[in-house]
């Protein structure tokens, strides 16, 4: 789950992290006795708001309304401005760039600091290798005094200390909230210290399970902003279902990734093309089955839909059970043309014979059947 | 010879009460895996498939030589069930659970390296030596035994490719899923080098995905270190950029991780690059 700027600096501010006094606008906020300068930034989850005239600073002189209107008028890559965050403004002296992720290739997690930081960071990355730190760390030692010494050279910072502390309360934040990052772009230099003018955190939303309450409430107050009608607070999805809108008239669905990627690459090949992919993912039954039939065909430009199974610990029982029920509850004419094989294929295929559904044991002939089809049609 | 496990490996089963966990067992059982014991906590003194099940992985090692486990274990008990599995001296895990939290991933293969054990996953399809035995959900009609090796991040597709060669009469010495990532514990190039020293493998299958610089990396080890034939497949090709179809590993940012990116590297180091499963098959009887 992505934060807002203003969820990630409530978490700073628990952590000690020092962050700029501000309050945030809701869109139908009557605003009133504003004192300047303020800086009003948009909050939105996609990168790049700066670049795209998402944040103004407001110096007294002209009519706040006026801009904080602009903002609320704003859509930045397809994105609705629907909350602006309004910060006393700080002189800056000099900006750095600060974040804690994973790398993935080497399976640890790593303090990422820059010599300078703000909206060009990764352009300055790619250009500038030399001003750009990486420290691994080691997941159960946490992070290492030297290490931090090490990156506070490298910078040239002058308040160890402070740095020291602002570098450790990143780390605890990123492993209490079981963060994938967690960012401060840029952390600036103040006359009265650091501060983190921006904050980025997203959490993994395979930990739910143990920050319920937390995600809940995150979830909550970004439902409230994106304006959404019904606040739903149980669990985000009992299922592993990746859905996957593209454009073409042939709904596919698979119960791997890897064969999925490969049927895609299949149908390509063969002159098809995609509607909908969905990938039912490790947890998968018969309901799932059912749902994403129904997710797949809800689509009106899908004209046939191939479902690629190959089971391992999928049993193909359980998928004839998904497809014959949603045969039997939707009974949408749209034709259906299915591969199955693998952990109960014989009572699978027995099943789709008996409804008098095609299987095919060939996944190139499914394929080429299927594209045939959505072209009749 | 083989890779990772052979007929005599003595195979630790955890989450053997499960859904997946009896299922599996039961097939792994009927295909000649000796599965010794298993684990589920609260379910000591029970049985599975006739085999006794304990609390802990302690009471098993005290009571079976165990030279290897399976996890089936729900993503919020995996890291914990990993740990205790290492710490009792189990020195490979075959780890199936699918979005574990990327903290305790982290966490499990630091902990499994630092105590010298290999961990085949998360999110693995597991192996199977066809004909002998299988650790992990491979069907065993799609397998037979032979001389191919074949490593492949998503277990589907080892199975599709599995089947094709097995229909085209083609065996296999080891069939590996690595597991769809972001994260791995054993990676391609880990397995590639097993088999290169493998005498049963006389030709590698690498089939790869979309994501990720793993294939790159593993073409540089190709070029340097393998001397048997290897025939890659990449997939993902017409896969669109930015989005996730599934694995988490197989996104496309920016140009690394492009499968074209990946198949010139292999194809640079060497391998044979095959475009389906029927391409394999022409490839190995060439």
């Amino acid at each position: 789950m992505k934060l807002y700027e203003f969820q990630g600096k409530e978490i700073f501010k628990k952590y000690g992290i020092p962050v700029q006094s501000g309050f945030l606008i809701h869109k139908n906020d009557e605003v009133k006795n504003l004192t300047p300068p303020l800086v009003l930034k948009s909050q939105l989850l996609v990168g790049g708001r700066g670049k795209a005239g998402g944040i103004k600073i407001w110096d007294g002189n002209t009519d706040a309304l006026k801009i904080i209107n602009e903002l609320f008028s704003l859509k930045i890559k397809g994105e609705k401005v629907r909350a602006i965050l309004a910060l006393e403004k700080v002189d800056i002296l000099r900006e750095i760039y600060l974040s804690i992720t994973f790398n993935r290739g080497k399976s640890t997690p790593v303090l990422i600091v820059g010599t300078s930081g703000g909206m060009d960071i990764e352009e300055s990355a790619r250009l500038n290798k030399e001003k750009i730190h990486f420290v691994e760390i080691d997941p159960f030692l946490g992070i290492l005094e030297y290490q931090i010494r090490f990156v506070a050279k490298k910078i040239n910072i002058g308040n160890y200390l402070e740095f020291r502390n602002i570098i450790r309360a990143v780390y605890k934040i990123f492993k209490e909230y079981d963060a994938t990052l967690v960012e401060i772009n840029p952390l600036a230099i103040t006359p009265s210290g650091f501060v983190a003018i921006d904050a980025k955190v997203n959490l993994d939303d395979q930990s739910s399970f143990r920050h319920e309450e937390l995600f809940n409430r995150l979830r909550e107050e970004k439902e409230f902003i994106q304006d959404k009608k019904k606040v739903h607070t149980s669990k985000p999805k009992e299922d592993t279902i990746t859905y996957v809108p593209l454009s073409g008239d042939i709904g596919l669905i698979s119960d791997g990734a890897g064969t999925g990627l490969f049927t895609l690459d299949l149908i390509n090949e063969y002159g098809g093309k995609v509607a909908n992919f969905c990938e039912m993912g490790g947890i998968t039954n018969s309901e799932v089955m059912f749902k994403s039939l129904k997710m797949v065909a809800s689509d009106h430009s899908v004209k046939s839909i191939l479902v690629v199974l190959i089971g391992g610990f999928n049993r193909m029982d359980d998928m004839a059970e998904g497809i014959l029920k949603f045969k039997k509850e939707l009974n949408k004419d749209i034709p259906i043309f299915i591969r199955m094989c693998g952990t109960k294929e014989e009572i699978g295929k027995e099943l789709m014979k008996k409804a008098n559904i095609p299987v095919y044991d060939s996944l190139n002939v499914a394929v080429e059947k299927t594209i045939k089809k959505a072209m009749e049609n | 010879m083989s890779i990772l496990i052979n007929k005599n490996t003595k195979v630790l089963v955890l989450g053997i009460t499960g859904k997946s966990g009896r299922l599996q067992t039961e097939i792994m059982k009927k295909y000649g895996t000796d599965i010794v014991a298993g684990v589920t906590p609260g379910k000591g003194r029970k049985e599975v498939e006739g085999i006794p099940v304990y609390d802990f992985v302690k009471e098993a090692v005290n009571n079976h030589e165990i030279n290897a486990a399976i996890s089936f274990v729900p993503p919020p008990y995996a890291k914990d069930s990993c740990i205790e599995v290492i710490e009792n001296g189990i020195k490979f895990l075959v780890l199936t659970t699918e979005q574990i939290p990327e903290h305790d991933v982290v966490e499990i293969i630091k902990y499994a390296e630092n105590k010298g054990a290999r961990i085949l996953g998360p999110g693995s399809a597991g192996l199977i030596l066809p004909g002998k035995c299988k650790l992990g959900v491979h069907p065993p009609n799609m397998f037979k035994g032979g001389h191919i090796g074949v490593v492949s991040k998503s277990g589907a597709l080892s199975y599709e490719v599995g089947k094709t060669l097995t229909e085209n009469g083609i065996g296999q010495s080891t069939v590996v899923a690595i597991g769809g990532g972001p994260y791995w514990g054993l990676t391609q190039l880990n397995i590639l080098k097993l088999f290169q020293e493998d005498d049963e493998t006389k030709m590698i299958v690498l089939l790869g995905e979309i994501g990720g610089t793993m294939e790159e990396e593993t073409a540089k080890f190709i070029k340097e270190k393998v001397n048997k034939p290897v025939i890659a497949l990449i997939v993902g090709k017409s896969a669109p950029k930015g989005k996730s179809l599934g694995h988490a590993g197989a996104i496309i940012e920016g140009d690394l991780g492009t499968a074209k990116s990946k198949i010139n590297a292999l194809r640079e180091a060497g391998a044979y690059i095959a475009n389906d499963p029927e391409d394999i098959v022409e490839l190995v009887n060439r």
